[in-house]
């Protein structure tokens, strides 16, 4: 009897669960294993070759200064575009929980950027950065503007930051508003009688309780940054001289351009684990500033 | 109630290995046909492009790394199809300037690669094993494609690739502009040395127009300018090719190598006549061929290619011819009276996944396509293409592409196919170092550093 209550209960979870399961074996667990295999091979797919170089790639990897510096670049980038796209949204957010008119339109608007896709975005910025911006510059002789952003490696740096922000800040924002509207009316009364000012408001009281959106717009905007492909892709392209390849396009480029199969992948799995650690320590010390309002 | 749990476990099961089934059902069948032995695939196909053609409908998929003429492809497939009710050819396109490569090793790599690939040279050759050789096919296309076409289209010795297109760089020059500069008529004939070019270059300045255009993507500085020192060694492909060797084992120091210094002092040159001088490395393409088309700049280093921006563009000159690219004050030398041509992408057809019918109907269609009426049509007028084919009716309206043809006909050409054995990252590494060479970064000492030891770290490859 307890059997086929056994069997029922498979059957029923089988029912519910069992497509959602196969579909996510299928695209993640299956390439990630996959994918963990090959980086102890030489892999070449222009010979099928498959065989085991036990942990040379991985050692490669950490020889590779070239690498190594693009992490770095990586986690630079990673770090100002998780800072500037969280503020900008929290104040975003702040400005339209207020019930001033046109609210609704202008998260409609912040909210734009999220829909189009990376490559038309980052064409769109480099149009910006390296012709609308330098042919503003030299007419009113702005010399921030004078030359495109795009060809020098630190005003990149920022080309890219700014683009990537401003897309996240839509997405960010909504969590945000999400979050506000979760902080109780009889708690922000209560300070008003108390003769809280607005910031002490924000200070004392929403940024305190608003604690869950903000690790979650952390982590989201910290994966999603880490991974960046596509705007870096069609806003510089790595360049100037390659100077600015993100941690994802340098895998793309050793993989595919340069034929190292495994090193690529071993270099695929390194980020994994940056980005996993980087993400997991945030949430967990972010979350140990909750509170119960 | 028991009984329809019973039941519904079992659909669940059923559609769970049913579609389990279905991946596994997908992957047997197209790793059949690459275990079947390929030579005698090969014969096979041989005989049966031969034969007239089965009425069984074949399906064959066209793998297309010249994005920018999708388009011309997609109407060819319909005409095709048209003609030939049991053929459909299914355009696989790829992005420009896009993740051409990867889409291509993701097909290969899942078992479903396409059935033609139209390909760099250089990426035929890298996969050479998967594509089915054409050794039957090459006596008829060295009767159809001028002297020459076909041995360029060689790889490894084997003709792996049916050239279809054939492209020459150089310096393009806007006729109007170097007219008006110099004041009478201009003979490119004229322009043998460096010294003869700066002298243009300062008349041009003196008129108040920008002299040379240097596009500033690394494909453009890495593959084409760079890539002239590997072509300009000498006139032999195989002995480039040991150049390159050595280069890789540390045997060549390039700041003691005449063709490479003679390079770059030409480019010192160009660098400081550049139009884009303020801002080297903006490298929008559009724009400096439109800049180029409408006058802004009278030289510009670029290829025929760039007829497909020109061509289509308003208000822009109508003259325009190319000279090659001086590399010292000696007339004489190798490179200053001949300009870079190649034949850069062929069609290969695949014989790693697809099945003989495939293969044939592959055959029979890329034929159609070089011979026929529409398919000479579309390549040369379409797609502004020059084809290295003996009878080609098909009037273009690329002037630039007819001023690199005469150079052919001439024989004044270099033939750059020692690319074709270069690795595939070649262009984007050193393009990197010549950008910084461009904006200076580096000098010419720190450039040819970078460049020796990008190819040490290919040495064994």
């Amino acid at each position: 009897m307890k059997k086929s209550g056994f069997y029922r209960n498979a059957g029923t979870f089988l029912l519910f669960g069992g497509p959602s399961l196969l579909a996510f074996a299928a695209v993640v667990v299956v390439p990630f294993l996959v994918g963990l295999y090959l980086t102890f091979t030489n892999w070449d797919v222009r010979t099928a070759d498959h065989s085991v170089v036990g942990f040379a790639n991985y050692l490669h990897v950490f020889k590779d200064h070239v690498f190594l510096e693009q992490l770095w670049f990586t986690l630079k980038y990673v770090f100002f575009t998780v800072l500037i796209a969280n503020a900008a949204a929290f104040f975003v957010a702040l400005g339209l929980t207020r019930g001033g008119k046109g609210e609704k339109w202008l998260r409609t608007g912040f909210f734009t950027p999220n829909l189009i896709g990376g490559i038309v975005l980052g064409y769109l910025w480099q149009t910006l950065f390296s012709q609308v911006l330098p042919y503003l510059g030299n007419k009113y002789g702005w010399p921030l503007f004078e030359k495109s952003w795009l060809t020098d490696t630190n005003t990149a740096f920022w080309a890219l930051i700014i683009a990537t922000a401003w897309q996240l800040v839509g997405y960010l924002m909504m969590i945000y508003i999400a979050g506000f509207s979760g902080v109780p009316q009889d708690v922000l009364e209560a300070s008003a009688i108390d003769g809280a000012g607005r910031f002490a408001v924000i200070r004392r009281i929403v940024l305190p309780l608003s604690v869950p959106a903000i690790v979650i717009c952390v982590f989201i905007s910290l994966s999603r940054s880490f991974l960046t492909y596509d705007i870096n892709l069609a806003l510089t392209k790595g360049g100037p001289f390659n100077s600015t390849e993100l941690a994802t396009y340098h895998i793309v480029q050793k993989a595919f351009l340069s034929d190292q199969y495994g090193i690529g992948q071993a270099e695929a799995v390194v980020l994994f684990a940056v980005v996993a650690i980087i993400a997991l320590t945030q949430s967990y010390l972010l979350k140990k500033l909750e509170v119960e309002s | 109630m028991k009984k329809w749990k019973g039941i519904a476990l079992a659909v669940c099961l059923t559609l769970i290995l049913g579609t389990l089934a279905a991946c596994s059902k997908g992957n047997s069948s197209s790793q059949e046909s690459p275990s079947a032995e390929p030579s005698q695939q090969a014969q096979q196909t041989g005989q049966a492009s031969q034969a007239p053609q089965s009425d069984k409908p074949v399906k064959i998929s066209f793998f297309n790394t010249s994005a920018e003429v999708n388009q011309v492809f997609e109407d060819l497939f319909k005409t095709y199809h048209e003609l030939n009710p049991n053929v459909t050819i299914e355009l696989i396109p790829t992005p420009i300037g896009g993740a051409q490569l990867e889409k291509f090793q993701s097909l290969l790599a899942s078992g479903n690669p396409a059935t033609i690939a139209n390909l760099d040279a250089g990426t035929i050759l890298q996969y050479k094993d998967k594509f089915l050789d054409l050794e039957s096919d090459k006596a008829k296309y060295e009767q159809l494609t001028k002297p020459g076409a076909v041995d360029a289209a060689l790889l490894d010795g084997k003709f792996l690739g049916i050239p279809w297109t054939a492209q020459g760089y150089g310096l393009l020059y806007n006729k109007r502009v170097v007219e008006e500069a110099i004041g009478g008529a201009f003979d490119p004939a004229s322009v043998k040395t460096r010294d003869d070019l700066e002298a243009l270059f300062k008349k041009i300045e003196a008129a108040g127009k920008a002299p040379v255009m240097i596009h500033g993507a690394d494909w453009s500085l890495g593959a084409h300018y760079l890539g002239l020192a590997y072509s300009l060694q000498t006139n032999s492909v195989e002995e480039n090719r040991k150049f390159v060797e050595d280069l890789k084992n540390g045997k060549v120091s390039l700041l003691d190598n005449a063709p490479f210094m003679g390079l770059m002092d030409t480019f010192d040159l160009l660098k400081k006549y550049n139009a884009r001088k303020n801002d080297p490395l903006v490298a929008d393409y559009n724009k400096d061929s439109a800049d180029f088309a409408k006058g802004n700049a009278a030289f510009y280093f670029m290829g025929d290619w760039t007829w497909a921006v020109v061509g289509t563009l308003e208000g822009r000159d109508q003259d325009f011819g190319v000279i090659p690219v001086p590399i010292s004050n000696n007339p004489d030398d190798f490179g200053n009276s001949q300009i870079a041509y190649s034949e850069p992408k062929l069609f290969a057809i695949d014989n790693s996944g697809s099945s003989p019918e495939q293969q044939a109907a592959a055959k029979a269609f890329l034929e159609w396509l070089v011979t026929s009426e529409q398919g000479q049509d579309a390549i040369v007028s379409k797609m502004g293409l020059s084809m290295p084919y003996k009878e080609v009716k098909a009037k273009g309206s690329n002037v630039i592409s007819d001023s690199v043809a005469q150079f052919v006909d001439q024989g004044k050409s270099i033939n750059i196919a020692v690319i074709n054995y270069l690795p595939q990252d070649y262009w984007a590494k050193t393009g990197a170092s010549m950008q910084k060479y461009l904006v200076d970064k580096i000098d010419r000492k720190g450039l040819a550093e970078e460049v020796e030891n990008y190819w040490k770290s290919n040495a064994g490859k």
